[in-house]
């Protein structure tokens, strides 16, 4: 059996998420999809899964076209989902997941316990002789890697021919990760195709006969997986802004004067044995997504759960703690996703830029001035050329780059000059190209003043622009560092794609 | 470019001179519904516009605005405290009961706030420490208070005995004004001062407005959570203690009502001036909403189940109102 989406366009409000994708996918193939977040990946297996009605385009199976209207009628024609989040029951057994809503009953409403339980483990016998697992417990209590087993002989159940893998072993430790390999290349040889999706490329690349890679919503590559390296794949995977080199003139670093010092940074499995940052310099963090980088960058503004055998800022000896401290050190986060994470919509731009340093308008006991914090709002707005009718317009009616530039205001009114260390996390994210330039200026102004800046980013152009040197992630940890003088594009992919574990 | 980079808030000649703008239909529309009613019970019902009615409009309002004042700081957190109805009861037995066994006003008086004070940082702790939903943990501490209300004073109304300086709160005028409307405007003042005139105000609107930006501009998110929840209860006590003093008696029950309307006052409140966030002033006009409505409608002789009913599509339809602007969570 093969299926073939043909064409394939989705567009959402405000966005096209697909834009005439073609992909192939057969029953004797682990078939690899790959590409950042937002590529598409998602929504071409929903597509696939029958949960997404595409907005053109064409399904056809063996050559008939087919319309897959719900993920119950994907199922009919031989297609399962099994999601990133899992979708099995807590609380019910193994057997009774693996059959839920199929239950072998009695009188049509009681449910044949024994018959349930015969059934379930003769379905795991059946695809997975070599497996073990105890079905009579609670899914809850077991291993991530029998749950997901559970969740694929549950897809298996009906007819299936083809069963979608979303991220199987994500959330799996790395012994469990083998196992599951081990199940997922058996598939192809009992007849049931599988379509993997994984952050992991040596995951696609061991266990992809062919791989199909997306970028912002395109079609790029579909081969076979010996054909293409790893070094072939993140070229084809990364993004271009398509922008100009926005290099600007650098005032030198003061290396004398070292702003973050780190040893033995651990926060969830992101590993940094030693980090340390210039007054003046810029460092660049790059990686794929799912690499470390963005979650180590977080991590130095909000520490909740990282540990380390060393932390001064700007010289003084630092614990880890909650993110008021990490402020009143030095350390400030310009983060991604501004609506979410820094901005308040419905606020005015000024209550938005007093948000960290209210207190250094106020009159004392707590009681604002809102003329001071005028005076102070027009500052920072000035300094940062933001472009808006006045300090009382709503923040949600500006443009994506005046919202930046207020999320980096935020740090700078009222602040004097107390950051000395500011972390900016995809920081023109929806940036038209005159702001971009406007930030990257801004950044160098800042480390003109002596903070060290730590920019994590997935536009390698950005990077290549503003970073005075640049530390690549892979596998949740950094690799050797990048000097300015062995910045180019094929270096950064080739650092990004290592593959050490 | 720079045609665009004027500041400063005469720049924008449109808010003054401009057609009429959606967000300005969004903010003051309630408002004008609210003056229309008024007009119309001024010119349909006889005695509406009197100087001795609109003085009983706002004695009649005052408990509700304060209890509403209260609940404007949780809603500004996202929060809700469904336990004030009963905090005013609480503080409506507890006062009497220890000025009848000869308590001294002053200390009778400020026991009611401590035992606001009390209700407010169990509910703080309830939702901050043990990580229930404030809409549950209240329901259940409302409960309670109900019970211990009954408790308290066995079922029974407390009355008689009551000092005169503790009755002139709830009934006495001062150069023709009831006092409670002095209560109420000075309990609307004070919350309007330290909700848009205070770092503590400007917190409670930022953890409401966006709780993860605010944890990651350093603002002690659970301080600030409960300290919300502390306020409804200190100005839900302030309200049963004076309502005790009109009543000139000390009823368990008779704070019960306060909650729905509190609620309605803040809902209200949030379809104006800011759609979707609770300022005290719109909660204010909420509560002159609900007055007037009440007040209207009993001049004409309705029942009191006519008036709720009126007032559940009212609420129904400043909840609809807002919600359509933007995204009520609340749980």
């Amino acid at each position: 059996m093969e299926i073939v989406l043909s064409d394939i366009t989705m567009q959402f409000p405000g966005t096209r998420a697909l834009d005439g994708v073609t992909a192939g996918f057969r029953t004797d193939e682990v078939h690899g999809l790959i590409g950042e977040n937002g590529a598409g990946k998602s929504t071409l297996v929903n597509i696939l899964g029958g949960s997404l009605q595409p907005s053109a385009g064409m399904v056809q199976i063996d050559g008939r076209a087919v319309r897959l209207t719900s993920p119950h009628d994907a199922l009919v024609q031989g297609i399962a989902h099994v999601s990133q989040e899992g979708s099995l029951v807590p609380g019910l057994t193994g057997a009774e997941n693996i059959l839920l809503g199929a239950e072998p009953k009695r009188a049509g409403a009681v449910i044949r316990t024994g018959a349930l339980r015969a059934e379930a483990a003769a379905l795991v016998a059946k695809w997975f002789p070599q497996v073990r697992i105890d079905l009579g417990r609670p899914v809850g209590e077991l291993p991530m890697a029998d749950r997901k087993v559970i969740e694929i002989v549950r897809a298996l159940r009906g007819a299936a021919r083809i069963v979608i893998l979303d991220e199987p072993t994500a959330t799996l430790p790395a012994r469990e990760k083998e196992q599951l390999w081990g199940i997922i290349r058996r598939l192809p040889q009992q007849g049931v195709g599988v379509v993997l999706i994984s952050h992991f490329l040596s995951e696609i690349k061991a266990l992809s006969d062919r791989i199909t890679v997306l970028r912002d919503g395109r079609h790029i590559r579909t081969d076979s997986a010996d054909t293409m390296t790893e070094h072939d794949l993140v070229d084809m995977m990364l993004r271009r802004s398509g922008g100009a080199n926005l290099r600007g003139a650098d005032a030198g670093l003061r290396k004398d004067e070292v702003v973050l010092d780190l040893a033995d940074w651990q926060v969830g499995g992101v590993h940094v044995p030693q980090f340390s940052l210039h007054a003046g310099e810029i460092v660049g963090l790059i990686g794929l997504t799912g690499a470390g980088h963005f979650g180590f960058a977080r991590s130095l503004h909000n520490p909740a759960g990282a540990r380390c055998a060393r932390m001064n800022v700007a010289g003084k000896t630092v614990q880890p703690g909650p993110v008021g401290q990490m402020q009143a050190a030095g350390i400030a986060l310009v983060p991604d996703h501004r609506m979410e994470y820094a901005l308040i919509g419905e606020w005015t731009v000024r209550e938005n830029l007093a948000m960290v340093h209210p207190t250094h308008g106020a009159l004392g006991a707590g009681v604002l001035s809102i003329r001071r914090e005028e005076a102070e709002a027009q500052r920072v707005m000035k300094l940062l050329n933001v472009k808006a009718h006045g300090s009382g317009q709503l923040l949600k009616t500006l443009s994506g780059g005046n919202k930046q530039k207020i999320s980096i205001g935020k740090w700078l009114y009222g602040a004097e000059g107390r950051y000395r260390v500011m972390i900016f996390i995809e920081p023109t994210e929806g940036v038209d190209i005159g702001a971009k330039a406007e930030i990257y200026a801004e950044m160098r102004r800042l480390a003109a003043e002596g903070v060290g800046i730590i920019i994590a980013s997935s536009d390698l152009l950005e990077i290549e622009s503003v970073a005075h040197r640049v530390i690549p992630f892979a596998n949740q940890r950094p690799g050797p560092e990048i000097a300015q003088s062995g910045f180019s594009e094929s270096t950064f992919i080739a650092a990004i794609s290592g593959t050490a574990a | 470019m720079s045609d665009l980079t004027k500041t400063g808030p005469a720049s924008n000649p449109d808010i003054l001179f401009g057609p009429i703008r959606k967000d300005h239909v969004q903010r003051y529309s309630t408002l004008v519904v609210l003056v229309v009613m008024f007009l119309v019970f001024a010119l349909v019902v006889d005695k509406f516009l009197t100087p001795q009615n609109i003085l009983n409009i706002a004695q009649q309002i005052s408990m509700l605005t304060i209890v509403g004042a209260g609940l404007t700081f949780g809603f500004a957190a996202r929060e809700m405290d469904l336990s004030v109805g009963f905090a005013v009861g609480l503080a409506g037995v507890l006062v009497p009961l220890l000025l009848v066994k000869g308590v001294a006003l002053p200390l009778a008086l400020l026991a009611g706030l401590g035992a606001g004070l009390v209700v407010g940082a169990v509910n703080a702790g309830l939702v901050t420490l043990v990580g229930i939903p404030s809409l549950i943990a209240t329901l259940a501490t409302g409960s309670i208070l109900f019970g211990v209300n009954f408790l308290m004073t066995g079922g029974r109304a407390i009355y008689g005995g009551l000092p005169d300086g503790y009755l002139w709160l709830g009934q006495g005028k001062v150069a023709g004004i009831p006092v409670l409307a002095f209560f109420m405007l000075a309990a609307v003042a004070l919350a309007w001062f330290v909700m848009e005139r205070t770092i503590f105000g400007r917190y409670i609107y930022a953890v409401g407005g966006n709780q993860k930006a605010a944890e990651l501009s350093g603002v002690k998110v659970r301080r600030y959570r409960a300290a919300s929840l502390i306020v409804c209860s200190l100005f839900a006590v302030v309200a049963g203690t004076l309502l005790a003093a009109r009543l000139g008696s000390g009823q368990p029950n008779a704070g019960e009502r306060y909650l729905l309307d509190g609620l309605a006052t803040v809902f209200i409140g949030m379809t104006m001036l800011r759609p979707g966030t609770a300022t005290v002033l719109g909660t204010f006009f909420g509560a002159l909403f609900i007055g007037v409505i009440n007040n209207g409608l009993n001049l004409m002789g309705m029942d009191t189940y006519i008036q709720s009913i009126v007032k559940g599509v009212i609420i129904l339809v400043a909840v609809a109102v807002v919600s359509r602007s933007t995204k009520l969570n609340l749980l």
